[in-house]
């Protein structure tokens, strides 16, 4: 990764540009799969290392998205929910492995400051139930259809979201 | 008969740290349990975001003092990951003696708490002076008993101090010697057999769903382990098994972590075999570039990952931490219900729990 790349479109090997043994691997099938089955929604669809590949998805399609990666492409284990706030809005990433490929995926969504929303996923992987609280509790990041979203680190009547970066202890 | 509530915590005296769990009985009968967590947060990934990359190792190490050592490690590797440093192979090497000399510490320390909570002193007061033995060796490592703040951005901070190599092998031998009489001492239990065998099931639909990973998902059945299925480090040159049991009980779990301790002696000894000489360590650039960077390594409880973000400064924008025990918790009502109340301590016991990197 250079420095001059922009964040998310990272990497040399960009789907496009993608050599011919394209099926032979695992993480660019994966993406090819993704990006023909939502051509709307998928983006920037990128091999990072072998075995990490990377994608964006608009907010809109990102439970549909989830669930065919589940159901279709092996991905069992959402590894880690984390959520970023940058200027101009707030990033969710999702880091989900399939363990049978060896494959990892960055999965990256975007909502922005005046509505911070995106939907819960945690009906498709249980792991995220937690992870989904914990981004509310310290980034204010709403989860919809979250079947019980509360504080879970910080007590319940507190006002803030630490994590923001205008949050002034 | 009535169903009511009790509140376990947030003060135990089966756990270190506070935590409290709720479970809702029937008689003495579970019917439904939630954890809550929190009383230890104090704010490190907000901490992080005000402090320089070489100023974070030693925040790191606080996350567990378990196993402090792969909380610092991980953190190098995902600085390194962000900065796009090499690693010299001699520190590659010392990184991962290192991580698993604390893993057999931080499972030995798991053995301790676990035979305290069943009532087997003697497992707590013998696997206590033996994970001493191991603490003493990472001291003459690092300098510091607990928090070792030895891994940097780039390798390690210094070689091997004299005599290392001997006293490691020294050692492991010794705890192999020591690994057959926890054997002998804990199978060998009535008592320990009927609190562990066929408590506390776990299936392996229900762990992966979950996000369960590490020795408490192993233990049902799934050889899900990052050093085999996505190493890093060296872990590719060194020969081992993952270890597994298919009965997914509070016994698999105790299996698995005493196998994994066996593969742990022989993994330190083929890292102190190929080890080559050379440097072990190169200077890492002060800022970072705007990107990001991934780190995840098999922790002692589990699948550790953090996610970081640099903003072209010297101070990380983001620091995620992935602890896996903060998700195994999460597993645990699915775990304890329809089991008694007499079995909680077990069950919890046997998660090896670790609340300073459950809370952050």
């Amino acid at each position: 990764m250079s420095e001059g790349d922009e964040r998310g479109s990272t990497g040399t090997n960009s789907i496009e540009t993608a050599p011919s043994r394209i099926d032979a691997d695992p993480g660019q099938r994966v993406l090819r799969a993704l990006t023909e089955a939502f051509p709307e929604t998928v983006s920037d669809g990128a091999q990072v290392k072998p075995r990490f590949i990377r994608a964006r998805v608009d907010r809109s399609d990102l439970y549909s998205v989830c669930r065919s990666l589940k159901d279709h492409h092996g991905f069992e284990h959402l590894t880690m929910i984390s959520a970023v706030e940058y200027d101009d809005g707030f990033e969710v990433v999702y880091h989900i492995t399939s363990h049978q490929a060896g494959l990892l995926l960055e999965l990256i969504t975007s909502a922005p400051k005046t509505d911070p929303t995106v939907d819960s996923i945690s009906s498709i992987w249980g792991g995220a139930n937690w992870q989904e609280r914990e981004s509310y509790d310290l980034m204010g990041v709403v989860f919809r259809n979250h079947p019980k979203l509360e504080r879970i680190l910080l007590p319940k009547d507190v006002l803030y979201h630490p994590l923001r970066k205008d949050f002034r202890g | 008969m009535a169903e009511m509530w009790i509140n376990m915590g947030p003060q135990h005296p089966m756990t270190h740290g506070l935590w409290n769990l709720r479970v809702k009985v029937d008689g003495e009968t579970i019917v439904d349990a939630e954890p809550e967590v929190g009383y230890l947060h104090r704010g490190i990934e907000k901490i992080c975001e005000g402090l320089t990359y070489p100023q974070i190792i030693p925040i790191a190490d606080r996350l567990c003092y378990g196993s402090s050592f792969t909380w610092s490690h991980l953190y190098c590797l995902t600085a390194e990951d962000l900065m796009d440093v090499e690693v010299p192979e001699r520190a590659e090497y010392i990184r991962v003696m290192a991580i698993e000399m604390q893993r057999i510490a931080s499972h030995l320390m798991w053995l301790a708490a676990y035979a305290g909570d069943l009532g087997l002193s003697v497992g707590f007061t013998n696997a206590m002076r033996d994970r001493e033995v191991f603490i003493d060796l990472l001291q003459g490592l690092a300098g510091s008993r607990l928090t070792y703040n030895y891994p940097r951005i780039g390798g390690v901070a210094h070689d091997l101090p004299p005599n290392f190599e001997r006293d490691a092998l020294r050692t492991v031998r010794y705890m192999e010697q020591r690994l057959k009489e926890y054997e002998d001492l804990f199978d060998n239990s009535k008592i320990f057999m009927m609190r562990n065998v066929g408590i506390g099931i776990l299936r392996k639909e229900d762990g992966i769903d979950l996000g369960v990973t590490g020795p408490s998902l192993r233990a049902s059945g799934a050889s899900y382990d990052l050093r085999k299925d996505m190493p890093y480090s060296v872990y590719p040159e060194i020969d081992f098994n993952v270890a597994t049991h298919k009965d997914g009980d509070c016994y698999a779990r105790y299996r698995v972590r005493m196998d994994e301790m066996w593969e742990c002696c022989s993994i330190i000894r083929q890292a102190l075999k190929k080890m080559p000489k050379g440097k072990w360590r190169v200077v890492a650039p002060r800022n970072a570039p705007a990107s990001t960077g991934l780190g995840r390594v098999e922790d002692p409880r589990g699948e550790a990952v953090m996610y970081v973000v640099g903003d072209g400064s010297d101070k990380p924008y983001r620091l995620k931490i992935r602890s896996p025990i903060f998700v195994t918790l999460s597993a645990a009502p699915k775990i304890l219900v329809g089991y008694k109340l007499a079995d909680v301590v077990v069950i919890m016991g046997g998660l090896d729990m670790c609340l300073g990197e459950n809370d952050r």
